[in-house]
């Protein structure tokens, strides 16, 4: 039951067809949509153990590119999930892992984009109905206690010496005490390591 | 379930919204999200929304943004696209939520995926490895401020930062999937809350 030998054993060897992949991504998408609580920051955790742990579409030190490639780039970080497609697809050729990316993204956003236009169409019926209010306020503890284990989680899988640590550390704070744009961070951290100050 | 009185913060206006400006279009409404998607560089997307939609193109007032915004928060999905289709669905119904989310997504997601393409092909390239390898430690720093932002709202509540708490442990330490966990944590938080009579505000 431990997760580090389910990690190494479990995948490598696995090897599917290209509409076979796209059959894994677009089902393992497709369920974990309804439970994007928080906005889908939430399912980060969840992202790297499908990717990483479970069928090694990506190494741990590809998935941190994605994660900081997906936050650089302009609109919604979700969109994270079309570059897992990507990856899983990408050693299929070009043609399918773009096919993969279209189709995971497409599969994250279905149920959620479903429920949200029914949700739109009776909000009237819904605003003061106590299962809103319960759910509103049920779920926000639940979401702040996911947030902390994504945080985590992602700090363990993009940060692995000690002063790559720091750095994350001093991003976090600064991303919380002042209202400067997340790219200067980006960028910075990215002249300290071409400079081969942070390293994996 | 009826309204026992129409309160005021949700007028019941004959449609959805009562629009401050003409109801945009097909159009307008992809043309309008394409526009603050491309502006958020880097995150800030609902204040860009808002500028858009309440203060230059005014399609909706203040309040019935913030009903909007509250919406998209409340239910799964990235709240930006999820903002995308309340605003499109409440002017123009299902094709109207389409051709926001549409406008959210289309130019943004060619972009990334061209970007992935080009990490794909040249990533193990020593000089873009090294660089990568500074930029996601400040990205994880961004991913672990995101719960630090929120957790002052349950400052003064014992039996969130509990909840919270057995979340965080049972992902981080007992290594449990998340469904499992939001399926477990999510009736209790909801009974734990559900209003009680008389003590609604």
């Amino acid at each position: 039951m431990t997760p580090l030998l389910a990690a190494a054993g479990a995948c490598g060897a696995a090897s599917l067809t290209p509409v076979g992949t796209l059959a894994q991504v677009v089902g393992q998408f497709l369920s974990l949509s309804l439970f994007s609580l928080g906005g889908g920051n939430t399912l980060l955790a969840e992202y790297h153990h499908l990717a990483v742990d479970t069928y090694c579409w990506l190494s741990d030190a590809q998935f941190a590119d994605l994660y900081a490639l997906a936050e650089a780039a302009p609109g919604p970080s979700s969109m994270i999930v079309g570059l897992l497609g990507l990856g899983a697809g990408w050693p299929h050729g070009l043609g399918w892992a773009l096919l993969t990316a279209c189709g995971a993204e497409v599969a994250i956003l279905v149920p959620s984009t479903l429920l949200m236009v029914a949700a739109c169409l009776s909000w009237r019926r819904l605003e003061n109905s106590p299962w809103r209010i319960a759910f509103e306020r049920g779920l926000g503890p639940v979401t702040l206690g996911l947030l902390f284990a994504v945080g985590v989680k992602i700090v363990q899988t993009a940060a692995r010496t000690p002063l790559a640590v720091l750095v994350s550390l001093l991003v976090c704070g600064l991303m919380l005490r002042t209202r400067w744009s997340p790219l200067l961070f980006l960028a910075a951290a990215g002249v300290l390591g071409s400079l081969g100050v942070i390293h994996r | 379930m009826t309204d026992p009185a129409a309160r005021p913060s949700s007028p019941a206006p004959p449609s959805d919204f009562e629009p401050l400006a003409p109801p945009p279009g097909l159009r307008e409404l992809f043309q309008g999200m394409l526009q603050v998607a491309l502006s958020a560089f880097g995150g800030g997307l609902s204040a860009w929304s808002q500028r858009l939609v309440v203060e230059r193109r005014r399609w909706l007032s203040e309040a019935q943004f913030l009903t909007g915004l509250t919406v998209a928060r409340l239910l799964p999905g990235p709240n930006q696209i999820n903002l995308a289709i309340y605003i499109g669905t409440g002017f123009r119904g299902l094709g109207g939520g389409l051709a926001a989310l549409a406008g959210m997504l289309l130019v943004p997601f060619s972009l990334l995926l061209a970007l992935g393409v080009a990490y794909f092909t040249f990533h193990a390239l020593p000089a873009v490895d090294r660089v990568l390898a500074g930029v996601v430690a400040a990205a994880a720093g961004m991913a672990l401020s995101m719960g630090f932002r929120v957790l002052g709202t349950y400052r003064h509540d014992p039996f969130a930062l509990l909840l919270a708490a057995a979340v965080f442990a049972a992902l981080t330490w007992g290594h449990l999937r998340l469904i499992p966990v939001i399926l477990v944590a999510a009736p209790v938080g909801m009974a734990w809350y559900w209003p009680r009579a008389g003590a609604r505000p």
